[in-house]
């Protein structure tokens, strides 16, 4: 099913003499790379620089920039077809709000995206796209807007908490839009995933509330060991510790997992995106755990997302028969 | 709307210099072009070399090969899950013949999808991509086998001949896999777009002895209208153009025989002619005071456009379902 390719430094070298179309302006740091000599191994069969650019997605997705651009656009549309969301706060900064796109059926599942953007960027309304067939299909689609790594002074805790607050707050409010408690899932992409990744290895008995408060989720093109992502030149803007790696490890607290999960990468991801998904999907499965792995041939980082916003696509399909609400005729 | 960039020159320098995913390969073939004087006008402000270029697609897309290779993997999927579908031969040559993935809903309506590939390539097999969304909103759908332009010694008659009996065939036999000759429908992509468009002014009356509104309904997308701007191209290499063929297969210059609505869609980052075939289509329909759309898709190209069809909430899917008044699901 995977497509391999033999020499990842072929492929990146191809790769990287690359610029998709509107992305051409944004990558010019990712300069034409010339054969280089390896230096020292700092991760696996990575030097710095192939780990730096195994967690730069514009090196292997060219096409970032248009992919965006069409997913905003796509987005706007989306609202006018089914309408502005109701927009609430579940806590007390401007940013800690979500967006609950409603469908018309009563005591309907509820499906909570968790976007990415490298921890860095991004805004609930520009994921509008998700929510036409969710809702179509009977279920509230709840977009979550939540702090950046920047404006967080470089932590990753407060995004996972208000995350997982946000979570908690739909558990306890979901019957306020007609959503039913009992059948809350989350699907998330990259960053995102990484923090949907901490939400679901969460002891949500601190909080008083049940270990499998999320009866599914469907995590794609994520992270869920950070060491890597430490010795990366991530590090630059996010000031891991040591109590945060591994406290936001997901792959380390597979204990405390009480829901499915759907796991999934492109085929035309960084080694490092494939990688990590691979191997977090062989961790939950050695804990005996429910866990499926899908493979999107011929995706990309950022086309990966694209097809859950399509019912018949990749991750809507799987999101879609997760939540038992499948598109079958 | 479309996003424009100041010089066309300078929009293809950029395109040409750009290597996508795994498009690379494909692109590999074509180096950075360096500015250069431009040459004596031969249609509307290009010289020849622009002509040409806005009649080759891989100029101004180049992750062609990746995303058709993408639909063939995707046909593949749809094919596993809905069967293999029934085929029926509409002629007697072996390429005659045409796939029918049926709904289960009785007396359904009919889509019939016409594939491009610039005329010379393409199979049915490789376009099921879409077949779970007619299926699944209850439709029957069709995806014609015909010759392509190189077996034809260069004729685009025999090919038009061959979807036009295509299309004759299923009004006569729709009964036989439980569709309503009298909901046929058309649509096509690229140079499908164009025999789509084809299709929607042929006298059906004349030459077959059916009425004139055999087909209620076509979507035409990223296709050709008039050829005698594609007959100044370098596709007159392959295509043998003749004045008949140029005059006969030009859909706009016979809108007396056009009996349905026509909805009309391109992508922003197709090639200039492209998006002008398309815009100046839609002006022509809407100016003989018959029913037409123009649906426009911020930053796709060519190819992206395609692959929307599999997408009901995408503006091409949804152009689709919604002239034959079906809800996506």
């Amino acid at each position: 099913m995977t497509m391999q390719y033999d020499d990842n430094t072929t492929r990146r070298a191809v790769l990287a003499a690359a610029a998709g179309g509107a992305a051409v302006a944004a990558s010019a740091p990712a300069r034409a790379q010339q054969p280089r000599a390896q230096g020292p191994l700092v991760w696996l069969d990575m030097d710095q620089q192939a780990l730096d650019d195994a967690y730069d997605q514009i090196v292997y997705a060219p096409n970032r920039e248009q992919v965006a651009k069409r997913r905003i656009a796509n987005s706007e549309r989306a609202r006018a077809a089914i309408g502005a969301p109701e927009r609430v706060a579940y806590g007390a900064t401007e940013i800690e709000k979500l967006d609950i796109y409603r469908t018309r059926q009563a005591n309907a599942p509820v499906n909570i995206f968790v976007h990415g953007g490298a921890w860095r960027a991004n805004r609930a309304a520009d994921y509008a796209c998700l929510a036409e067939p969710f809702v179509r299909s009977g279920a509230h689609f709840v977009i979550l807007d939540f702090t950046n790594v920047d404006d967080a002074g470089g932590s990753l805790f407060p995004m996972v908490e208000q995350v997982r607050r946000a979570v908690g707050w739909v558990y306890k409010n979901a019957e306020s839009f007609g959503g039913d408690p009992a059948r809350l899932y989350l699907s998330s992409h990259s960053s995102g995933s990484h923090i949907g990744g901490c939400v679901v290895t969460h002891d949500w008995r601190k909080e008083g509330l049940p270990v499998d408060i999320l009866k599914g989720a469907t995590l794609g093109s994520g992270m869920y060991d950070l060491k890597p992502v430490r010795l990366s030149k991530r590090s630059k803007y996010v000031k891991f510790t040591d109590a945060m790696e591994e406290a936001l490890s997901a792959q380390r607290h597979i204990d405390k997992l009480n829901t499915p999960l759907i796991l999934a990468h492109g085929t035309y991801e960084t080694p490092e995106f494939q990688r990590q998904t691979r191997d977090f999907y062989a961790a939950v499965k050695a804990a005996g755990k429910p866990v499926e792995l899908i493979i999107g041939e011929g995706y990309n980082h950022f086309e990966m997302l694209e097809t859950l916003a399509n019912p018949y696509g990749l991750l809507g399909r799987a999101v879609l028969a997760q939540m038992r609400l499948g598109t079958a005729a | 709307m479309p996003s424009r960039r100041n010089g066309l020159l300078t929009r293809r320098a950029l395109v040409a210099a750009t290597v996508l995913g795994a498009g690379g390969s494909a692109l590999a073939q074509r180096p950075p072009q360096p500015p250069r004087v431009k040459g004596p006008l031969v249609w509307l402000d290009m010289d020849q070399q622009d002509l040409d270029d806005a009649y080759d697609q891989l100029v101004y897309a180049p992750n062609r090969d990746y995303i058709l290779k993408r639909c063939a993997r995707n046909s593949e999927l749809a094919r596993e899950r809905l069967g293999a579908p029934k085929r029926f031969a509409y002629g007697a040559t072996p390429i005659e013949a045409l796939d029918v993935f049926t709904t289960k809903v009785a007396n359904a309506p009919v889509s019939v999808f016409v594939h491009g590939g610039a005329w010379r390539t393409g199979l049915a097999i490789n376009y099921a991509y879409a077949a779970e969304m007619f299926v699944n909103a209850g439709a029957h759908h069709v995806v014609l086998d015909f010759n392509n332009v190189l077996e034809t010694g260069g004729d685009l008659m025999v090919m038009a001949d061959q979807v036009r009996r295509a299309v004759a065939w299923v009004y006569r036999n729709a009964k036989s896999f439980g569709g309503d000759g009298e909901r046929l429908y058309v649509c096509g992509h690229s140079s499908g777009g164009h025999l789509a468009g084809v299709l929607l002014t042929t006298d059906w009356k004349k030459e077959f002895g059916l009425p004139p509104t055999v087909i209620k309904g076509g979507v035409c997308g990223s296709g050709m209208y008039d050829l005698k701007p594609v007959r100044l191209s370098k596709r007159s290499s392959y295509v043998k153009f003749t004045d008949a063929m140029e005059d006969k297969l030009s859909p706009q210059r016979h809108l007396d025989l056009l009996a349905a609505p026509v909805a009309l869609v391109h992508g922003t980052l197709e090639t200039p002619e492209f998006q002008r075939q398309s815009r100046d289509f839609a002006a022509a329909v809407k100016a003989a005071g018959k029913p037409v759309t123009l649906a426009v898709m911020e930053s796709y190209n060519h190819f992206e456009v395609m692959e929307q069809l599999g997408n009901p909430y995408s503006l091409f899917g949804r152009a689709v379902l919604e002239q034959m008044r079906l809800a996506p699901r």
